[in-house]
Parts: structure tokens; sequence; C-alpha cells
């Protein structure tokens, strides 16, 4: 718990009174000016308040609170003015700066002693209740992404997959969507977005709720009639997702409802259900359809064994499994051993 | 007569010190003491004889923060008249203040040397 008093004043005999004032309940240190008290106040992380004078040789005041709004100090720490001055300006100043208080000299010091103590109070309370925040958004933030995985996952188990396929998407997205945006400038994303699109990956399949047992699970090859309700997995997966935006954050729902409808589109017009070409598929649908062609090729299926690794690369390059953005393909290629050790890669998704 | 009597009958109010002080009369006459070095170098007619108005408005301001914080009234009375006096841009009328300031403040600062 923070329970240090700064005292900041050039004059001992200020200094002195003060902290004989707080020496009963605070630990005191003492600054003889704006200098000496910003090293403090930037290394001691156990200043519950400041007790400042304005006028002081080598740094004032001022610039001392000046400093504490560049470092953001001032949120966390109380900033008492203690000062023989009335002028006005020079008063409005320090609280356009953000200091809690001005107390005149001479002071009377159970006064003092009952502000500067309530003041301390109030902030440790905020303090604590920053901190309990925080963490509670850190917890719902997991709890939200636990659901999105057990949600995908879920629907996997009703396809006959693993469950596998789910954190293989995720890691292959990763990878595939980093390459792009480190190498293509058209492609850049900020790492922030990039981990949004991670999270929205996990959704791609989300549709697939909506299509039957027997189509879902047929261990033969589709008919034309089957295909085309298998193919509407991609729009419902979208409008599921429109019907539970509120429950994820807009930019991951962008990313997923995006994800959801498009990871069948190909670059050459001919996937579906929009029949998107080139880059009027975003790069994030894009990416994930390669991997989830990658993954589907490399894992058994209830109408198909697993190909290896070497046989699924070759299979996509070569254009069996639809056309892809070819500088897509390009970060394939270079990065095809790392995509190998990322599907054997044994970790927990989150 | 001890010298807080001493300094009570030059219009020292030692009773509203003593409560800044939390009672704590040792400390409050160590501070006396100090501020007897004090005056010695917060110099405010230099200043103003030199014409540097700020530094002598800061030097005044300095003391009467510390003359208050003492409670030694007359002192702090003098020094905020003189403070607001440089502000207004009359050096002049400051000057004559502290000229009637000084044998004040020699009469206190000579009692409590005499004592510490």
């Amino acid at each position: 718990m923070r329970n240090t008093i700064l005292i900041v004043d050039d004059m001992e005999i200020n200094r002195a009174i003060l902290a004989e004032g707080f020496s009963d309940v605070y630990e005191i240190v003492e600054a003889s000016n704006g200098k000496e008290a910003l090293e403090i106040i930037n290394s001691n992380n156990n200043i519950a308040a400041v007790l400042l004078d304005l006028i002081m040789p080598v740094m004032n005041g001022i610039e001392v609170l000046t400093d504490m709004n560049r470092t953001g100090k001032i949120v966390h720490i109380p900033v008492f003015i203690i000062t023989a001055s009335d002028s006005e300006t020079m008063l409005m100043d320090t609280y356009n700066l953000g200091a809690v208080d001005v107390i005149s000299k001479p002071f009377i010091m159970n006064f003092l002693r009952c502000r500067v103590g309530n003041i301390i109070e109030l902030y440790r309370h905020r303090n604590d209740l920053e901190d309990i925040i925080r963490e509670q958004v850190k917890r719902i933030k997991h709890i939200n992404e636990s659901m999105v995985v057990t949600l995908a996952t879920l629907i996997e188990f009703r396809d006959c997959e693993t469950g596998e396929h789910v954190k293989h998407i995720c890691g292959l997205t990763e990878l595939l969507m980093t390459a792009c945006s480190d190498k293509f400038p058209e492609y850049h994303l900020p790492e922030t977005e990039i981990n949004k699109i991670v999270s929205a990956s996990i959704l791609h399949d989300v549709g697939k709720i909506a299509i039957s047992d027997t189509i879902l699970n047929k261990p033969g090859r589709l008919t034309k009639e089957e295909f085309e309700i298998m193919k509407i997995h991609t729009v419902k997966g979208g409008d599921i997702l429109k019907s539970i935006q509120d429950v994820m954050d807009a930019g991951t729902y962008r990313y997923s409802y995006d994800i959801a409808r498009h990871h069948h589109e190909r670059w050459d017009g001919r996937g579906y259900p929009d029949g998107l070409q080139g880059d009027e598929i975003t790069i994030w649908s894009q990416v994930v359809a390669l991997a989830d062609v990658y993954d589907a090729l490399t894992s058994p299926r209830v109408y198909k064994a697993a190909f290896d690794h070497e046989t699924a690369v070759n299979m996509i390059c070569n254009g069996e499994c639809g056309t892809f953005n070819p500088k897509l393909i390009e970060m394939f290629k270079e990065n095809a051993e790392k995509l190998r050790e990322k599907i054997n890669d044994e970790s927990p998704l989150f | 007569m001890s010298m807080l009597d001493e300094l009570k009958a030059l219009g020292v109010n030692i009773e509203d010190a003593l409560q800044r002080f939390m009672n704590n009369s040792a400390l409050y006459e160590k501070m006396l003491g100090k501020l007897v070095n004090n005056v010695k170098d917060i110099k405010v007619l230099p200043s103003i004889e030199a014409g540097d108005y700020s530094a002598a408005c800061d030097a005044a301001h300095t003391l009467k923060g510390v003359m208050g914080n003492l409670s030694i009234t007359p002192l702090y009375k003098s020094y905020t008249q003189i403070v607001n006096l440089l502000r207004e841009n009359n050096p002049e009328e400051a000057k004559k203040i502290l000229l009637e300031t000084i044998p004040v403040q020699d009469e206190i600062i000579a009692c409590i040397e005499k004592n510490v």
C-alpha cells in the first residue's frame, strides 16, 4: 500500500513542520527542489501524496506538476500545493495542472491532516478499483475467448472432427497473416489487428450448425444438391454472427463475419457464396481459406484419409484445391516448414 | 522568562505555532534556531536596491511563508504587504515597509539567538 508522503519545499523549516505533522501515520521523504522531487516521484512507488511548494530554486512547483502530467503520475498521486502565495492566476494554474488542493501558509495543522488524509484514502480506493477493473476486464476477455473456442469446438465435434481443427486454423492463420503483413505493404496490419483476426478465424465454420447431420457427416461424396446445401454454411455463419454481434467487440465481429462468409471464396472468382474475385476478398478471408484447405488436407475426414504435409503443399501449389492469391502462395511456400511445426504443436490455444 | 514568553511579548502567536507543531515545543524552538540562519541568507533589501524586483519578491515570499508557519505574526504581516507591493510594481513603498520591518525582525532574531 502506498504510504509515503513526499514533502517538497526549499525551506527546511517548512519541511520540518509538515514532517512532524504527518510522521505518526506516514513515511516521510523530503526534497528541497522540484528536480529532486521528480527523481523521487519517478522511482518510488509508495508515494501516497505530494505536498508541494511553488517557488523553489532549480525547479519550481509548476514545472513539477507539468512533468507529472507528461508522465501520467498526476492521475495516481494527489498533489497538494502548500504556498504562501495568494495570486489567483498562479493558484488557478496549479488546479489546471491537476493539483487536488491548494493550502495557504500558515496552515492549520489539524485541518491539513484531515484534508490530506481524506484525499489519500480516496486515491487509494480509486487505485484499488482500477486494479480490480483491470483484472475483471482481463477475466471477461478470457471468458469471452473461451466461449468462442468452446462454441467452435462443439460445432466441430458434431462434424466428427477432433477439436484440433480450430487450434490448427488459429496457428496457421497467425503464421500466414503475419508473413503477409510483414512482406507486403498492401496487406500490412498492426499486431493487435492480427490478434483479432486469429480470434475471429476460430468461428469460420460456425454456420455448419445449420447443416443437417446427414450431409455434414456423410461418409461418401456429396451429391450436387447436397453440396449446394453444404455451401450455405458460409451464409448461415455470417447470419449467426450478425445475430450475436453484441457479445463480441466490434473489431472481432467485423473480422469473424467476413471470414465466416468468405472463407470459401477463391482468387479466380470460382468460390462461394458471393463469387468474389482477387482482392475483393479480404486478405484475412484469403488466409483463413488457405489455412482451412491445408488443415483439411492434412487431417483425416469421414470421407478421406489424411495427406502428408508434402502432398498437401503440392496439391495447394498446383491449384488442385482452387486458385489462391499468388502472393499468398509465395508466403505459404516460404513458411511451409513452420506450418508443419505449427500443426504438430501441442500447446493449448489460450 | 522563557524564550517563548519573550517572543509572545514581541507579538509571536505561540499557541498557534505549537498547534502547528503538534505541541512539539522542542521542534518549534529548534526551527526558530534555523530561522536565525535563514534570515541571514535571504535578503530582500539588496535585491530591491539593485532593481531586481522579481528576486526581491521571491525572497519576500519565502520569508512570508516561513514567518507564517512559525506564527511570527508581525513579520508575516509585513512580508505579506511587501510581496503585494512588489507584485503591484510599487518598490518604493515596499522598500519603505521593509525598512520599518528590519528593526522588528532584528529584535525577534536577537531574542532567539540569545536563547539557543
